[in-house]
């Protein structure tokens, strides 16, 4: 510990102007014997490592030595005779501040250059970039054949799409980017305004982008005209305009209702016309694969997770009138005491301990109605949401994932076999909802009670205040956890190849496997990494920007 | 817009009772019930339709499912086949564990795998991420900047490449075991079959001395209570915190020596003939066969002449009876050579044929093999001493490594891989908690002229800690959940050892109840013990 009594500063020799010899040495050696130690062995290990990279890598080393200590002599004499350059002021500042700052900077430029170096040396220098020489002959020992990329391109895209379709995926691909250029150019500040009708058309054609990319990668089955399912349809559309309508959520006018009750039957028969004309034939959806696979089922995810998450989210958090407990517990008493009439034979079959405490089941029965009447105040919305979210969150993705692919047979009818991105996607989607639930649940707990009670006043019904007053200051507040959660789904879709998918991680299952790419693991982990990464970053980059212009840091 | 104010409604005493009635079921909250018992039967229409579904199916699919041992078809016996013999082995076991055993103890196996990666992670995260999250706001540009760079790498790029990476990129790439690296000299080495490292094995006697240590702490309470009491009656100022372990030193090292001298469960098993009858009659003999003055004569002696002298001790794999008796022989530079056997009757054997002169073991197991021998009165065990606890080293031995303890490279790969990317995630978190102090503290602790690391240690962390600890939680959460990627490189944790039961049992349905129900468990088990942490450290507020 350094004595803080004195009052007086401690006389010392001074060196140029204004520099106290001893404070400075108190300050970054002799300040109490911990330091001491620490800086002494900083400087042992630093040199000492110095010594070994030297050995292994002189010019590098040197280089590095060379700017530590010419940024230290700029440093020192910018100190010295109060004579910083910018530069010398950045390094005394961020790099060299102290005795164990600067020796740590070293050894920590000494492990980058060596670590930089072996990546170089691997990743470049005896790499190969020949996509016709990737087979083990012309592999050096320590470097990368990055020729496998160019070579599988088409499974690390598409997977085992066969190649006939491959322009429906380009159609994709361009689709999407137009729709984003179109969108891009319209919320130009200059155009905005001028082109709001354009805007109205681009928004209804994203609303309609899951369905025509749906076209084109899974393609439409032809069939017969059902006239049937579009008066369901119609009917289905219009019950909830009118619900809606009820709530006084949406105002009412003929020419949206006539929209309403139109979408369906056009654009039904626009689908039945697609596929009796043939062009966008079935595509097995167990043929998907690569990148494209990947991308499929984590934007799906986010679609689907998002609105099923807000529901969640709406019901935990609901305070609807429960059902009050004159009505619970007589129904669950009678209930437990029919289930008690089986106990006996129950007993009397048992074979050991286990099954004899089983027997009692009934009793399960009022411990739901305790839970429902203690915790939850007999409301059922809350409970059952809380159930559903609490059990999805205490389990691993994988085993939902795997439940789904596996169980799907066992709870489904005779006969029907149903493709694994779809069984991938609704295990998935159930766990990605639970935690966008807990983003969503977050933001509504955020906004004060005020704006609730301000609301009420105002005479708004339950729709309104969360359509109009909650929900816009809710969603806003949550939108970088609501982007983690998207990224998340991102990432996390590369599970989906330990059950068995062909994704973009799981693709390289079969390309290792060949025999002109055998065991190039590390290139194309490396490659993957690059484009998750670069993905993630974007929407993280982009969640930043929209944060930005919400103002969200402002309040 | 239509969205009229509803009119007045009337006096409900001027309604007449129809209306009234109609009024009441057609009241929000009354519609809210029915709608909920509504929803509720829904559920258990639904579960009912699902379970005839999946009762038809279970028939069709896998009627065995349910088979009881009879041949009867009950939903009872669901679980029955959990006591048959799993007929695979596990590479990487905590407790014994051979193909013959139950399903039960394989599933065991892997809960025990679990939870041994979830508590270590969890350890290591919290080490890692606090460090990181620190780095983070280091006011060395360079280590600041690393830091940065390692949260985004990690956290931008999914766990499973990571594992995968880390696994076939780096710790398949090591050396093979007889060329294992070996960092600084240390009784380290690293290879693709894993790490290998000092480990401490306990040994029978080390029960006494544990109950010495508990007599220890229970010391530390009591001369910490009867000090305060004199604290508080004569105001005579005492170290009670320095008082109470120096005693504790004093009762774990008597107990150390007390713990040795009373143990006799580990023996040697020697012929009548080779004229030993206690360990110390082992260089005599041995200075006898080889004819030196002194053992340390026999330094000079060639490789070949100690070869023909050294004692041929037979042994169990992975014993601490072994470890103890060569660590002694070793202290006396005795030469032995170790055969070891997997089961006791083998060595027995080995050591009958003539094959070694001894054979080391617990006195249980070598009175067990000595009554089989031809002439069991002409075989003696003699005692050997042991400490409570000895260091077991690993050591080449031909194209081997014996000793120590050894970690699989599965588990080094996934347990790396989780701990480096959640340390992203702590890190972050902790940089949050970090920040979220107030620029006062701060400068106050400087004012008192603590040092950075005292600032740190003591002020901010603390303060920290609060605001870490929730999220905290959540991260150490997800570590546990995630334990199951080591499926994807073959770690046998408890999800792996259950998808091998699945496929060579075609039991699906019973493994996913019994794998989700301990997922909770264990999710239940850590989210309680953080949150009475959290609770613990929580800032009590008036």
């Amino acid at each position: 510990m350094t004595t803080n009594s004195e009052l007086t500063t401690p006389k010392g020799r001074t060196i140029g102007r204004g520099i106290n010899w001893k404070l400075f040495m108190q300050d970054n050696l002799t300040g109490s014997w911990m330091q001491t130690i620490t800086v002494l062995f900083l400087a042992l290990v630093t040199g000492f490592f110095a010594y070994g990279r030297y050995e292994a890598l002189p010019i590098a080393t040197l280089v590095v030595l060379g700017a530590w200590v010419l940024g230290i002599v700029a440093v020192v004499i910018g100190e010295l005779f109060h004579k910083h350059t910018s530069l010398s002021r950045w390094l005394k500042e961020n790099l060299l501040n102290s005795f164990s700052n600067s020796l740590l900077t070293l050894f920590i430029a000494l492990v980058l250059v060596s670590a930089i170096n072996g990546i170089w040396q691997w990743g470049y220098v005896n790499a190969n970039f020949n996509p016709a020489e990737t087979t083990p002959e012309f592999r050096s020992d320590n470097g990368a054949t990055w020729g496998v990329l160019w070579g599988a391109r088409k499974l690390l895209m598409t997977g085992w799409l066969e190649p006939v379709h491959s322009w429906r995926v380009w159609l994709s691909l361009g689709f999407i980017l137009t729709m984003w250029a179109l969108t891009y150019v319209t919320s130009r500040p200059a155009l905005k305004e001028k082109l709001r009708t354009v805007r109205k058309v681009l928004n209804g054609f994203w609303l309609l982008s899951p369905v025509v990319l749906y076209i084109f990668f899974a393609g439409v089955p032809a069939g017969e005209y059902n006239i049937r399912g579009i008066i369901i349809g119609v009917c289905v559309l219009v019950a909830i305009y009118a619900l809606l309508w009820s709530q006084k959520v949406i105002p009412f006018n003929w020419s949206s209702i006539v929209t309403t009750a139109f979408a369906w039957p056009l654009l039904y028969t626009i689908w039945w016309f697609i596929g009796n004309s043939g062009q966008f034939s079935p595509i097995d959806p167990d043929k998907w694969g690569g990148l494209m696979l990947t991308l499929i089922i984590a934007s799906s995810v986010i679609v689907l997770a998002f609105p099923l998450g807000m529901v969640l989210a709406l019901a935990r958090r609901s305070e609807v009138f429960g059902i009050p407990a004159w009505l619970i517990w007589p129904v669950a008493v009678a209930t437990t005491l029919w289930g008690f009439t089986t106990t006996p034979e129950l007993l009397a079959t048992s074979r050991n301990l286990v099954e004899q405490i089983m027997s009692f089941w009934p009793l399960l029965i009022l411990a739901i109605a305790y839970m429902i009447h203690q915790v939850f105040n007999g409301n059922i919305v809350a409970g059952a949401g809380t159930t559903f979210i609490e059990l999805i969150r205490s389990v691993p993705l994988i085993t939902l994932l795997f439940m789904g692919i596996v169980m799907a047979p066992f709870f489904s009818g005779e006969g029907v076999s149903i493709p694994k991105p779809w069984l991938v996607i609704v295990g998935y989607t159930l766990f990605s909802s639970a935690y966008m639930a807990e983003a969503i649940r977050g933001g509504l707990q955020a906004i004060p009670k005020g704006q609730y009670e301000a609301s009420d006043a105002l005479g708004f019904n339950g729709s309104q205040k969360m359509r109009f007053i909650i929900l816009p200051q809710a969603l806003r507040i949550v939108i970088p956890a609501i982007v983690g959660q998207f990224i998340g789904a991102f990432k996390s879709s590369s599970l989906v190849s330990i059950v068995g998918l062909f994704d973009f991680l799981g693709i390289n299952r079969s390309i290792v496997s060949n025999p002109d790419w055998l065991g190039l693991r590390l290139e194309l982990y490396v490659f993957m990494a690059v484009i998750y990464f670069t993905g993630s970053s974007v929407m993280s980059a982009y969640s930043r920007k929209l944060e930005a212009q919400l103002g969200l840091g402002d309040r | 817009m239509t969205q009229t104010p509803a009119a007045p409604s009337p006096e409900p005493q001027a309604m007449p009772l129809w209306r009234r009635l109609l009024g009441y079921i057609f009241d929000v909250r009354v519609l809210g019930v029915l709608g909920q018992i509504g929803f509720i039967l829904l559920v258990v229409f639904a579960v009912r339709s699902i379970s005839s579904n999946f009762a038809d199916n279970a028939q069709r699919l896998g009627e065995s499912q349910f088979i009881c041992r009879d041949g009867s078809f009950s939903y009872r016996c669901a679980y029955d086949f959990m006591e048959s013999e799993s007929g695979f082995d596990i590479s990487d076991t905590m407790i014994d564990h051979t193909n013959t055993d139950p399903y039960w103890r394989t599933f065991y196996v892997g809960v025990l795998n679990t939870l041994k990666v979830a508590i270590f992670g969890v350890i290591l995260t919290t080490l890692l991420g606090t460090v990181m999250g620190v780095a983070r706001l280091s006011d060395n540009w360079l280590i600041s900047k690393i830091a940065l760079w390692y949260v985004e790498l990690m956290r931008n790029t999914p766990l499973l490449i990571q594992i995968f990476f880390i696994y076939f990129g780096v710790i398949l790439t090591a050396p093979e075991l007889n060329e294992a690296l070996q960092p600084l000299g240390l009784p380290l080495f690293i290879s693709r079959r894993g790490l290998n490292f000092p480990s401490l094995q306990f040994t029978s006697s080390s029960a006494i001395w544990i109950a010495f240590l508990v007599l220890g702490i229970i010391q530390i309470q009591v001369t910490s209570v009867i000090l305060g009491r004199r604290e508080e009656r004569t105001g005579q100022p005492s170290n009670r915190l320095q008082t109470g372990l120096i005693a504790f030193m004093l009762i774990a090292g008597l107990g150390w020596f007390v713990s040795s001298a009373v143990s006799d469960s580990q023996g040697l098993l020697v012929t009548k003939a080779s004229r030993i009858r206690e360990l110390g009659d082992m260089d005599k003999l041995m200075l006898q066969r080889t004819g030196a003055n002194h053992l340390d004569d026999l330094a000079a002696f060639s490789e070949e002449e100690l070869d023909a002298a050294a004692f041929q001790i037979c042994a169990l794999d992975d014993s601490s009876s072994e470890t103890n008796l060569t660590r002694q022989l070793r202290k006396m530079d005795i030469p032995y050579r170790i055969r070891r056997y997997e089961v006791p009757d083998k060595a027995a054997d080995n050591y009958a044929s003539g094959k070694c002169e001894m054979f080391v073991a617990s006195k249980t197991i070598l009175a067990a093999e000595r009554s089989t021998l031809e002439s069991p009165s002409s075989h003696l065990i003699i005692s050997v001493k042991e400490a409570p606890i000895v260091w077991s080293l690993p050591a080449r031995e031909g194209l081997n490594l014996v000793g120590g303890g050894r970690m699989r490279p599965e588990f080094v790969a996934l347990l790396l891989a989780l701990v480096l990317f959640y340390g992203s995630n702590l890190a972050e978190i902790v940089r949050a908690g970090i920040l979220a102090i107030s620029k006062g503290q701060n400068e106050a602790a400087r004012a008192l002229g603590l040092t950075e690391g005292q600032r740190l240690q003591l002020i901010v962390l603390p303060q920290a800690l609060r605001v870490i600890i929730p999220p905290g939680i959540g991260v150490a959460l997800s570590l546990a959940k995630d334990t199951s990627l080591g499926i994807a490189i073959g770690f046998p944790d408890m999800y792996a050892v259950s998808y091998t039961t699945m496929n060579q049992s075609g039991r699906v349905l019973q493994l996913f109840v019994l794998i989700m129900l301990m997922y909770m468990l264990i999710s239940l088990a850590f989210s309680v013990l953080l949150n009475w942490y959290n609770e613990k450290i929580k800032l009590v507020e008036r």
